[in-house]
Formats: structure tokens, C-alpha cells, sequence
């Protein structure tokens, strides 16, 4: 194989390389409040996110679609010789969905189920969350190395399999939010 | 394995990996393993994008290599690209026709599944459901404020009774009376199911407050893709709460409802259910309706890629192995071509491509070996022909070959030596064309005819004949001994020998036994001729007178003088005819040649003779005597030679010559002279007796010269120096033609104890000059 075929072969695995991270990555939601607090429970996280549904996340609502947002809470210790090492983690899922029949919007979250005639209703219970508590009150060491990763987002790998490749590119689908905080 | 076909397998088995990764992609996806599916899809993918994207870089690498070396005219390069063409055709078109009614059917049978008929039957379905639901809803609403209302009207404080009765008459499940937040003051048919009756709900009593009744369906929920069961289906209940008016306005007496909850049939709610997971079912579908064909045309397209690119690769690498033999051969044919029969190499296979590397291989080697045959045996018939040649060359007869049609093909040296003609230019030309020759080119044709016509049985095909020819009339007569011999594919041969000097010995011979009869038998009279004449003389002169004693004595004189001189002739014919046999013994050439010249100091003195002798000289083996009339018979002539002219001068010179190795080959002794010369026609016969060119000599000197250089085993050379050669010896030129003779005398006898010593001295002398 000639010199300038690997060149291009070359080029071609940096621009993926590159490029790669960057695709559908947009955010739509603000975070107005994110708290961390330590207490004798623990520590507890209190945020509450501001977003609306785009018009075709809706429409895929009404049509019967349940929807999944997922807040998700990781609490790492920095380590300067291996990975970062995961001290405590903590997930908390919605499920969002319509039901057409009766007209109604349901939130379930755990094992717990909730009835909402509107979906900003349904959506408020959705975007809050105060006094959650991420870690147990001795697993996190006042040392300045731990810091908090929060994510909060639609969770569109939860999505029916061919919906996430028909959506894999729009910017509408992608409902999320990153916050990194350090813990002194 | 060579690098090219390293490549190959290389790229082939990436090639096999994408195709394996594709598979398992299509795997995942048919088996609906989500999970695996979900954690592999994007890496899958892009794997495949990535390794069709090697393969293309490979495709495009080999195919403009492919295109370069076509253009370059590489050979082999143009049937290389048949055979790919042909592979990649026959792996693509298929893949392209597959793909093609593939890509129809996967596009066609997704969009089957969405049908504007299927849609609005569902919407339908729900809206019947939903309006069923409803109406039973509102009817329960209605039914439950005429019920609060004939309450109120009743005034009469509820009984249990009443409300049992009310239950039944609205086929409700439970009839309770609560309070105003809700608390229960009286239930019916509750009391049997559960120990807690259920209670209004916050929103329901506020709503029942604001618009007197409220109803709402509960307990519908199908979270069958959450909990993976559908609720119970006695669970979907219609509530319906009023407030009972009151009849008397008591003050203090608080708000009372009526709360009715009544069963869905559950007939109606799995029905309504099954429409809704319907509904939900095909509304997912059509939303997800471009991701499934872009995922289904996505693998295809991907697996198409790499099927194609994955044959194209297999063409190559197939063309490349099935034109390596090729390629093979055809340099093998081009170094045979260029004369390299060299062993080739075997491409290792056991097909027909490989038996045919073989097969050349082998080929090759015969030939090579058939070569090496041809070139030994033409050596050996070119050394043969050397050998022929140089025999021929050095053979004293001539040799001239005549083809079919008599031309001359081949001739010798010896027969233009014999001939002194340049027969060799006649070469393809009849004999009867080269000047001189007519006569006998005629007698030799006649003779080969003769032969032809009547060959006799038992002889051998060939003939002898002497003949006398004369070349030219300047020269003397030749007398040619001819043999003439068929050959092969009717060629002649005829060789001849120069038997000139044969006959001019046999002759010498016989002039020798002449003269040895004619002394035997002239001499004998003599003696009594002159003593008759003395004695006639002795008797009769005192008788005579004075004039006839005068005359007497005159004749008698005359005939002893006659007599004397003719004894004397008859004495040198018999030494000629009779000279002693040699007596030979070592002795020196230099010192007999001085011996001899003593007897010419004068002419020594006046310069007309000169000794040159070489120093050191070896000593050669002869008889003293006789040696000495040879050197003095060649003075003698040479003398006679130069008589007349006023510059004339003799030289006697020794050498001693030496072949090439620097041994001693012969002492020389020559007489050089600046005479006349020899005629030609003398040269050939100046040492047969009475051959002269004086006119008083008996032509006797050089014979008896001959005859003693025969005994002694040396050679006799005369020729006529032309006055270059004399010029080269060192002599100035005199102004004017310089002519002369040499008579060389080669002895080649040394005495044996002598000789080592000669030899030495020679060495010795030629390492020291």
C-alpha cells in the first residue's frame, strides 16, 4: 500500500476521533437550583431543573411513547495514579407517560405512580428533587479530593429500539444536563 | 509465502472480520437481544464504517496499482484485470441485484405496516373506548346527583337500609355518605370487601363542591411495560361523588356527599385496554418508522459494502494467484528467450497452472541440456574441422574440392603454393576459369568422367596421373602428381603433389650412374690417347722438317691438353658419382671456414670476401673434407657471381639459430653474395648436375654441394635476396637495384655429449650479451 493511502487512512481515524464527542451534544436545560449539603443523613442533594418538552418529544408522548428521565449522582474520589475511584452512586428514574384513553398523565417513579391531568403538572414532579440523599454520612471524607458528577436528562436509550436510531441525530431528543461540583 | 500474498491474506481476513462483525450486528438485531444490542450498536457501527473504509483504501491502493502497472504495459497486469474484472463482476452483480430487491422489499414491507385504514380504525377504537368509558363516567355522575338529590329530598337521616337499597339500584360496588373532608359516616357493600372503605380523593371533593357532582374513572392503568402485569381488572372502578342538599338549613350541620363507586365491566376495560396498547403499539411504530428503515437499508447497505469490497479483494488476491504462474512463465519464456536456460522455479501448486511451471521447467532443463550437447559436439566438429584445417594447411599436396557442379569449394594453401596461384580466389568458380589451368582442369574433368563411366569393379573410386603444367611461360615446367577421389554428395577431391623435385632427384641420380659408366669408360682411353700422341710426337718430330715439327707438335700438344682436360672432367664426374661415404666427427664450423678462406687472402684483402662468424658457436658433427669443397665450391660460385661487377662482395656467415623456446635448432652457415641472383628457372634445379649459369662450368659444384649436404643430414635453401631484406641485415644499400643470392646450409646433427654444453653456452651467451 502506498505512503499517501495510510495518510488518508490516517486523517480519516483523527477527524472520527475528533469529531466524535461532539455529535448531539446540546443542552437544553438550565439547572436554577443545585445544592449539596452535608447533614447527619448524609449527603443530600437538592436541584431543581427548568426545561420544557420540544414539540416532537411531546408529539412522541402523546402518541403513546413513555419517556424516561433519569438523575444520576456519582460521587468520586480523585486519584492522581489510576481512575478515578467511585465512591458512592445514586440513580433516580421517571417514567412519563400518556394514556389516551383516559387523558391522562402518569409519573412513576420507584414503585410509586402518580396521576396528572396536565403534563405541566406531570412535569413539575418531574424537574424537582430536594433533600436527596446520595451517600451514606461516613463514606465521604472532607479531604477536597471528592467531587460530585450530577447528570440529569431524558434518557432516550430507554426509547424503543428503532426510535433511537430515527432520533439519534436531533438536537430535540437530547434533554440533559451535566453539573461536576467539588466537595470540600 | 511471498509479501503479496501476506497482503492478501491480511486484507482478506479484515475483510472476513468486518463481514463476521456485520453478522453479528444483523444477529443482535434479529434476536431483539436489546441489551446487547443497545451496548454494542454504535461501536458495531462504526466498526463496520471503519473496516469498510479500510477496505475501500485497500480497493483504491490495489486498483491504481493495478491501473499503474497496465499503463506502464508491466506484463501480465492486463489479464490480471480480466481476471478481476470477471471475479468482481461476478461477486458484485449479484450482491447489487440483492441488494437492490432487498432495499425494495425492506422499504415496501415497512411502509405496509402503516396504512391510513389501520390508523383511523385505531383512533376509532379509542375514541370508542374512551366515549364508552366516558359515557359511563357521566352516567354515574347523573345517577349519583338524582340519588344525593331524592336524599336530601327524603330528609330523612340515611339509613343503611336506604343506602343498600340505593347501591342496588345504581349497581354500584359501594355506597358510602362522607363528610365534608371526607371522612366516612356511612358505607354499603363495602363492609364485605375491605376494611377500609375507600375515600374520596381532595380534587374530587373540591370539584364535587364547585360543580355539585364529580365523577372519574380509576384504577385504568396499564403499566404493562413497567410492571409486566396488567392490573387487576376488577380495579378500574368509576367514582362518582355529589353533595346530598341539605333539607333543613341547620346551621352547624356539616356537608354530606354522596360517593358512589361503581365496577367497569372488565370485558370493557380489557377491550378498551387492548385498543389503547394497540393504538400506543402503531403510534411507536410510525414515529419510529424512519429509524427502522434507515436501520434495516443501513445494515444492508454496510453489509453490501463489505460484501463487495470483501469480493473485490478476493478477485484481486485470486487474480493475483492464478497470474503469478503466468507471470512466472512469461519471465521464465523471456530469459529463455534471451538465451538464460538457467533451471526456472516451480510454482508449487498441484493444478494444471502448476504442472505447467513444471512442465517448463523441465523443458527448460532439456533444452539446456540439448544446448550444452550441441555446443560440445559442434566443438568438437569445429576442433575436428581446426585439426582438418590445420592439416590441411600444413600438408605440402595441394587439396582443392570441387562441388556437384565442379566448382572449386575448398583449397588448400599447398595448392597455390605448388600452383603459385590465387586459387583461393577462385573459390566457386570452375578450374577451367583461372588462367593457366585449362589443360589441365580438362585432363582432370576427362579423368573424373572416365572414372564416373567405367569405374571398374573392385577398384577404389579414385585415380593418379601425372601431369606436366606450365602456369605461366616465364616459369618453369611443373610435374604434378595428381590423385583425384569421389567424396560425398558427389564432391571431388583432387589432391596433388609437386613432384618436380622428385624427378629433378631421380635425374640427379641418373647423372650421377651416367657419369660414374661415362669416367669408367671415357677414362680408359685416354691414357692410351695421350701416350700415343707423346709417343707419335717423341717419334716422329726429330723426323720432321722444321714447319711439320711445328705442327706436330702444335697437335700434339692440342690433343694432350684436350686429353688432360678431359681427365680432368671425367675425375670430377667421378668424384660427383662416387664420393666417399662421411666420416663425421665433431668439429668447428668457424675454423673450417677460416681454413678456407685462407686460400682467398687476396681476394680477402681487396675486400670482395668476408668471414662474419659467430662467437661461441656449438660444434656440429660432419666430415672435415668434404665440408671444406663444400665451403669452398660455395665461395667459389659466389665469386664467380660477382666477377664482373665492381662493388661485388661475398660473405660467409655462421649463426647458430634457436627455436622458440631458446634451444639450440641448427648452425647455419651461409654464403651470401651481391651478384645477379639466380634465374628463376634455375632456382628450382641449381643442384642438379649441369645446371649452370657459367659458362665454363660443369654444373657440377652445387650438385656435389647437395649430395654432401645429404650426407650430413643438413638442408640446402638458395634464394634470391631482394635488397630489403639485404638492407635489413644492415648492409648499407649501394645507390642502384641490390640483387644477390644466399646459399644457406642448415646443420642440425651436434655431437651428443657436445650439444648440453652448446645449449648452455647459448643460454649463458643470450643471458649475458
Amino acid at each position: 500500500m502506498p505512503a499517501r493511502a495510510w495518510l488518508w487512512l490516517g486523517v480519516l481515524l483523527a477527524a472520527i476521533v475528533v469529531l466524535w464527542p461532539r455529535m448531539a451534544r446540546a443542552e437544553s436545560v438550565d439547572l436554577q437550583v443545585f445544592k449539596v449539603e452535608r447533614s447527619e443523613e448524609g449527603l443530600l442533594l437538592s436541584f431543581s431543573a427548568s426545561f420544557e418538552l420540544p414539540r416532537s418529544v411531546e408529539d412522541a408522548l402523546i402518541r403513546g411513547v413513555p419517556l424516561h428521565f433519569e438523575a444520576d449522582a456519582e460521587v468520586l474520589q480523585s486519584r492522581w495514579y489510576w481512575r478515578d475511584k467511585r465512591v458512592a452512586n445514586a440513580t433516580r428514574s421517571w417514567r412519563l407517560t400518556y394514556q389516551p384513553l383516559t387523558r391522562v398523565y402518569r409519573v412513576g417513579t420507584g414503585g410509586l405512580n402518580q396521576n396528572f391531568e396536565t403534563l405541566a403538572e406531570a412535569l413539575d414532579s418531574i424537574r424537582r428533587s430536594t433533600r436527596w440523599k446520595i451517600a451514606e454520612p461516613g463514606q465521604v471524607d472532607d479531604d477536597g479530593k471528592h467531587y460530585l458528577e450530577f447528570r440529569f436528562g431524558l434518557d432516550t436509550s430507554l426509547l424503543p429500539r428503532p426510535m433511537q436510531i430515527s432520533i439519534g441525530r436531533e438536537a430535540a431528543w437530547s434533554l440533559s444536563v451535566e453539573r461536576t461540583q467539588r466537595l470540600n | 509465502m511471498t509479501r503479496p500474498s501476506r497482503w492478501g491474506w491480511i486484507v482478506s481476513l479484515v475483510a472476513l472480520a468486518g463481514v463476521g462483525v456485520v453478522l453479528f450486528f444483523l444477529l443482535s438485531l434479529s434476536t431483539s437481544n436489546r441489551a446487547a444490542y443497545e451496548r454494542h450498536y454504535a461501536w458495531l457501527f462504526w466498526v463496520n464504517v471503519v473496516v469498510a473504509g479500510l477496505l475501500a483504501l485497500v480497493i483504491l491502493a490495489a486498483v491504481v496499482r493495478l491501473l499503474l502497472r497496465l499503463r506502464s504495459g508491466r506484463f501480465g497486469s492486463r489479464l490480471l484485470l480480466r481476471l478481476v474484472g470477471v471475479v468482481a463482476f461476478v461477486g458484485v452483480v449479484p450482491g447489487v441485484l440483492i441488494y437492490t430487491v432487498s432495499y425494495q422489499f425492506v422499504s415496501r414491507s415497512i411502509e405496509s405496516w402503516f396504512d391510513v385504514k389501520v390508523e383511523g380504525a385505531l383512533d376509532a377504537g379509542l375514541n370508542l373506548g374512551r366515549g364508552t368509558l366516558e359515557a359511563q363516567v357521566n352516567e354515574l355522575g347523573a345517577r349519583t346527583l338524582a340519588a344525593a338529590e331524592r336524599l336530601g329530598e327524603d330528609g330523612a337521616q340515611a339509613q343503611p337500609l336506604v343506602l343498600e337499597r340505593l347501591r342496588e339500584q345504581l349497581s354500584a360496588r359501594e355506597v358510602t355518605i362522607v363528610g365534608a373532608s371526607g371522612q366516612i359516616l356511612l358505607s354499603a357493600g363495602s363492609a364485605a370487601t375491605a376494611l377500609t372503605p375507600d375515600r374520596p380523593s381532595a380534587a374530587l371533593l373540591r370539584q364535587a363542591r364547585s360543580a355539585r357532582v364529580a365523577s372519574q374513572l380509576e384504577g385504568l392503568d396499564d403499566d404493562a411495560n413497567a410492571s409486566g402485569a396488567h392490573a387487576p381488572v376488577g380495579a378500574a372502578r368509576v367514582r362518582a361523588l355529589a353533595p346530598i342538599p341539605s333539607s333543613r338549613l341547620a346551621l352547624g350541620e356539616q356537608d354530606r356527599f354522596l360517593f358512589v363507586t361503581q365496577v367497569v365491566p372488565a370485558t370493557l376495560t380489557a377491550n378498551a385496554l387492548a385498543v389503547q396498547a394497540a393504538y400506543r403499539e402503531y403510534q411507536q411504530r410510525a414515529l419510529a418508522r424512519d429509524g427502522l428503515r434507515r436501520m434495516y437499508i443501513g445494515t444492508l447497505t454496510l453489509s453490501l459494502v463489505l460484501a463487495v469490497f470483501g469480493a473485490l479483494l478476493l478477485a484481486v488476491a485470486l487474480g493475483n494467484q492464478l497470474a503469478q504462474p503466468l507471470l512466472m512463465l512469461a519471465e521464465g519464456v523471456r530469459q529463455v528467450a534471451q538465451g538464460d536456460l538457467t533451471p526456472k522455479p516451480v510454482f508449487a501448486s498441484r493444478d494444471e497452472l502448476g504442472g505447467l511451471t513444471r512442465s517448463f521447467a523441465e523443458m527448460t532443463g532439456q533444452l539446456s541440456e540439448a544446448r550444452a550437447l550441441v555446443q560440445r559436439s559442434v566443438a568438437q566438429v569445429e576442433g575436428a574441422r581446426a585439426n582438418l584445417q590445420t592439416i590441411l594447411d600444413n600438408l605440402s599436396a595441394g587439396v582443392i574440392v570441387f562441388d556437384r557442379d565442379g566448382r572449386i569449394d575448398a583449397v588448400n594453401p599447398g595448392a597455390t603454393r605448388i600452383l603459385r596461384l590465387p586459387l583461393s580466389a577462385y573459390r566457386g568458380r570452375r578450374l577451367e576459369e583461372v588462367p593457366g589451368l585449362e589443360g589441365i582442369a580438362q585432363a582432370v574433368t576427362r579423368r573424373f568422367a572416365a572414372q564416373l563411366a567405367g569405374g571398374e569393379p573392385g577398384e577404389r573410386n579414385q585415380w593418379q596421373d601425372t601431369f606436366e603444367l606450365q602456369t605461366a611461360p616465364e616459369r618453369e615446367k611443373l610435374t604434378l602428381l595428381v590423385r583425384g577421389a569421389d567424396m560425398p554428395q558427389e564432391a571431388r577431391l583432387m589432391v596433388f603433389d609437386d613432384i618436380t623435385e622428385l624427378v629433378s632427384a631421380q635425374r640427379a641420380e641418373a647423372w650421377s650412374e651416367v657419369a660414374r659408366r661415362l669416367a669408367h669408360e671415357i677414362k680408359n682411353p685416354l691414357t692410351p690417347i695421350q701416350l700415343s700422341a707423346e709417343r707419335i710426337a717423341h717419334r716422329l718430330g726429330p723426323k720432321l722438317g722444321a714447319a711439320d715439327q711445328a705442327l706436330l707438335e702444335r697437335s700434339v700438344g692440342t690433343i694432350v691438353n684436350q686429353v688432360q682436360s678431359m681427365k680432368q672432367l671425367v675425375n670430377e664426374f667421378r668424384d660427383y658419382a662416387r664420393l666417399p661415404a662421411a666420416q663425421l666427427s665433431p668439429l668447428d664450423l668457424n675454423a673450417l671456414v677460416g681454413e678456407v678462406l685462407a686460400l682467398y687472402v687476396t681476394e680477402q684483402e681487396s675486400g670482395r670476401v668476408r668471414a662474419e662468424p659467430a662467437p661461441d658457436l656449438p660444434a656440429i658433427v660432419g666430415d672435415a673434407t668434404q665440408l671444406r669443397q663444400v665451403i669452398h665450391n660455395l665461395v667459389q660460385n659466389a665469386l664467380d657471381a660477382v666477377a664482373d661487377q665492381a662493388g661485388g662482395a661475398v660473405r660467409i656467415r655462421t649463426e647458430a639459430a634457436l627455436d622458440e623456446r631458446g634451444e639450440l635448432r641448427a648452425v647455419r652457415l651461409l654464403v651470401v653474395d651481391n651478384g645477379p641472383g639466380f634465374p628463376d628457372k634455375v632456382l628450382k634445379r641449381a643442384f642438379e648436375p649441369y645446371v649452370t649459369t657459367k659458362s665454363k662450368g660443369t654444373g657440377l659444384g652445387l650438385a656435389v654441394v647437395k649430395k654432401i649436404a645429404d650426407e650430413h643430414g643438413a638442408r640446402v635453401r638458395i634464394t634470391n635476396l631482394a635488397d630489403d631484406k639485404l638492407t635489413a641485415a644492415g648492409e648499407p644499400a649501394p645507390a642502384g637495384r641490390q640483387r644477390g643470392a644466399q646459399v644457406s646450409l642448415s646443420f642440425s646433427n651436434f655431437p651428443k655429449v657436445d650439444r648440453l654444453v652448446a645449449t648452455a653456452a647459448v643460454a649463458v651467451a643470450r643471458a649475458h650479451p
